[in-house]
């Protein structure tokens, strides 16, 4: 037995020594650049929404800041914590995460490592009790979800003779993934938009609860056309493959989510309600690389910051009544000017879905 | 109450069609496997494969029946995988079924980067199994079955089929036999002089061919494109269909059914607006009514006797 123990004893001490001689000039390599990195959250790369936006904004920093850029995918909610906290660890000056599920994930690895700056996407923290390594980057989704509104709330009513997709029912409706307060951002100010417009309209929800099960979404879709919904609205993720297919297949339209969709299916995606992840992903990490990065507050990008609105019509743009385009403008000049304020919330948009 | 009654309508039998076909594929495949006494929680791996697969091959030849057959042959060379670590390697079925499952998810992720170069979704098909739909003169005239059942896509018509035909096979065929006699007492099959390990090889095999389908269902019948991790957990809801469906293709396939009813229900509930209850609550309900019916059926069921236990010839020779 004893002699079991000496052995064991020698082959710890090996192994010991061993892993720090291997690992001693690692430790030591020196990095000229600045490293930033992301962590997605589950739904990926790919997901032609916020993933790739963050992504987007890190690829222009390589380019114009000269920076080293690194990306780790959440595959399940448990690798948050090991992906930011392995990021930081490679020696990441400033890391991302995206997405609101990562919110706890991130104070965690920013005490762990005071050494790096956090930013979280769509995380708000708490100023009082968070680290100051930590900055939160949140978005007006609801001044998007307004001016999609806005539209769909006047073609469904006033213009349906503009489209043979549109019906008189003056109901709309929206599939969301899960009911998290990014979504319900877009959520409430869509419902405001409309009613400001078109208050006696029926504006349907359907949860999905995932952001990338495309089936479900159609399903919601169906449903909602059965309802006499003549546009849609995703607030879904990948899920929205799912709307926007259905809703073709349907002959309905579809409002696009976080960046411009209409490529994915042209004669269906009329507008997309915009969130500018990209830009002010670059402006952060520009502010790491200048020195004035500033932890421990939130950061909310809005109209004013041109980080929220809606896109292009493109082949609608003929079709959209001039009036249309003329009350969206006007709204976004009295939501910049303060003169309307947009709700944030179901309560506050009196949406009692 | 009457709008609750509203909502009992064709479109609510279509969707729940929509909703049970890949299920039912992979529940019946699944009955087949456990049937000659191997474990399968790969399903939601084959289904992974197979939905890459199918997307694949419809992209780069334009036809989605060849992605179809692309499909349905992918879902059967993955599962050798899982047939050869079971049966051959003698491995935990459970293990090597989890592991499957881990190893699709990264593997479609893989492929779909090097064969679309971008993650998380593939460029859509030309063209679509939906653009066969077709009506069965006659049996489509029938109201309200006839539109649900005979007006349908190329892959539903298969999943009704392979429900027939796998109900034949178990019951009425020599190799159905041997199926069924290697999950309950493998060694009465052996000595007889019938190979178990081929059976089992066989049955392991059938699940991955309709799993292969049942993807293929998600990505170029129903949608158009393969998302990542498209399948969603229906692998692991198709297992309870088998289970709940007490090892029977017509159980696995009324199992399906009643899956995809409830998850077709629940979208029209919150549509409708009758109950003023959290959604979290309506997206809760298929799942909750999937534990009610394993935990209500299953009792009533009785597993295949030898189903998970490993089978040796040397052993139980000595």
């Amino acid at each position: 037995m004893k002699k079991y123990l000496t052995w064991s004893l020698i082959f710890c001490f090996i192994l010991f020594t061993g892993t720090l001689v291997i690992a001693m000039p690692q430790g030591e390599k020196k990095q000229d650049n600045i490293m930033v990195s992301i962590a997605t959250d589950i739904g990926g790369l790919g997901d032609k929404s916020f993933n790739d936006g963050c992504y987007a904004g890190l690829e222009k920093a390589k380019d114009e800041l000269g920076m080293e850029i690194k990306v780790v995918e959440s595959k399940q909610m448990t690798d948050y914590v090991p992906n930011l906290s392995g990021l930081a660890e490679d020696g990441s000056k400033l890391v991302f995460a995206v997405g609101f599920l990562m919110a706890d994930a991130i104070l965690e690895s920013a005490q762990h490592y005071p050494e790096s700056y956090f930013a979280g996407i769509d995380i708000w923290i708490d100023p009082a009790s968070a680290p100051k390594n930590v900055l939160g980057i949140n978005y007006k989704e609801h001044e998007s979800g307004y001016l999609a509104g806005i539209v769909a709330g006047l073609l469904t009513k006033e213009y349906v003779t503009i489209s043979p997709k549109l019906n008189n029912n003056n109901v709309l409706g929206m599939v969301l993934g899960m009911d998290i307060p990014p979504v319900e951002r877009y959520q409430a100010g869509f419902y405001a938009g409309v009613m400001s417009v078109n208050p006696d309209c029926t504006v349907i929800s359907i949860v999905t609860g995932v952001f990338d099960d495309q089936a479900k979404g159609k399903e919601a879709t169906f449903v909602l056309a059965e309802q006499g919904a003549d546009i849609v609205f995703q607030i879904a993720g990948l899920t929205g493959l799912g709307v926007i297919n259905g809703a073709k297949e349907k002959g309905i339209f579809a409002i696009g989510v976080d960046v411009d969709q209409n490529y994915i299916a042209p004669e269906t995606v009329i507008t997309s309600a915009e969130k500018g992840v990209t830009e002010s992903t670059f402006l952060v990490i520009k502010s790491v690389k200048e020195g004035s990065f500033k932890g421990g507050q939130n950061l909310v990008f809005g109209l004013n910051e041109d980080s929220t609105g809606i896109s292009p019509y493109h082949g609608f743009d003929s079709v959209i009544p001039q009036k249309v385009k003329d009350k969206v403008n006007q709204a976004i000049s009295d939501i910049k000017s303060g003169k309307i304020v947009v709700p944030s919330t179901r309560v506050e948009a009196g949406y009692n879905q | 109450m009457n709008d609750f009654f509203t909502l009992f309508n064709v479109e609510l039998l279509h969707s729940t069609i929509r909703l049970s076909t890949p299920i039912t594929l992979a529940a019946v495949g699944a009955t087949i496997c456990e049937r000659a006494g191997i474990v399968n929680i790969a399903m939601e791996g084959l289904m992974l494969i197979g939905a890459f697969t199918a997307v694949f091959f419809a992209y780069i030849t334009g036809n989605p029946w060849i992605g179809l057959l692309a499909a349905v042959i992918a879902g059967g060379i993955f599962s050798l995988l899982h047939a050869y670590a079971t049966i051959t390697l003698h491995l935990d079925h459970v293990v090597s079924g989890a592991v499957l499952n881990i190893l699709a998810l990264g593997l479609t992720n893989y492929l779909l980067i090097l064969a679309f170069g971008h993650p998380g979704t593939s460029e859509p098909v030309p063209v679509s199994l939906a653009e066969y739909q077709f009506a069965v003169p006659f049996l489509s005239q029938i109201p309200v079955i006839g539109p649900v059942f005979f007006n349908q896509r190329p892959i539903v018509y298969m999943s009704f089929l392979l429900i027939i035909f796998f109900t034949l096979f178990l019951y009425r065929t020599k190799t159905g036999l041997h199926v069924r006699a290697s999950g309950e007492h493998p060694l009465a099959m052996e000595t007889i002089g019938v190979s178990v390990y081929r059976i089992r090889y066989l049955a392991v095999i059938i699940s991955g061919l309709t799993s292969g389908l049942a993807g293929a269902f998600l990505s170029i019948e129903n949608s158009n494109v393969f998302t990542s991790g498209m399948t969603g957990g229906r692998g692991f809801i198709a297992l309870a269909a088998n289970i709940s469906g007490g090892w029977s293709a017509v159980g696995s396939f009324l199992a399906s059914l009643f899956f995809g009813f409830a998850e077709a229900f629940q979208y029209k509930m919150q549509a409708a607006r009758l109950l003023d209850l959290p959604s979290e609550l309506f997206v809760m309900f298929p799942y909750i009514a999937t534990v009610i019916a394993v935990a209500g059926l299953v009792r009533k069921s009785r597993p295949p006797k030898a189903v998970g236990l490993d089978f040796r010839i040397e052993k139980q020779a000595d």
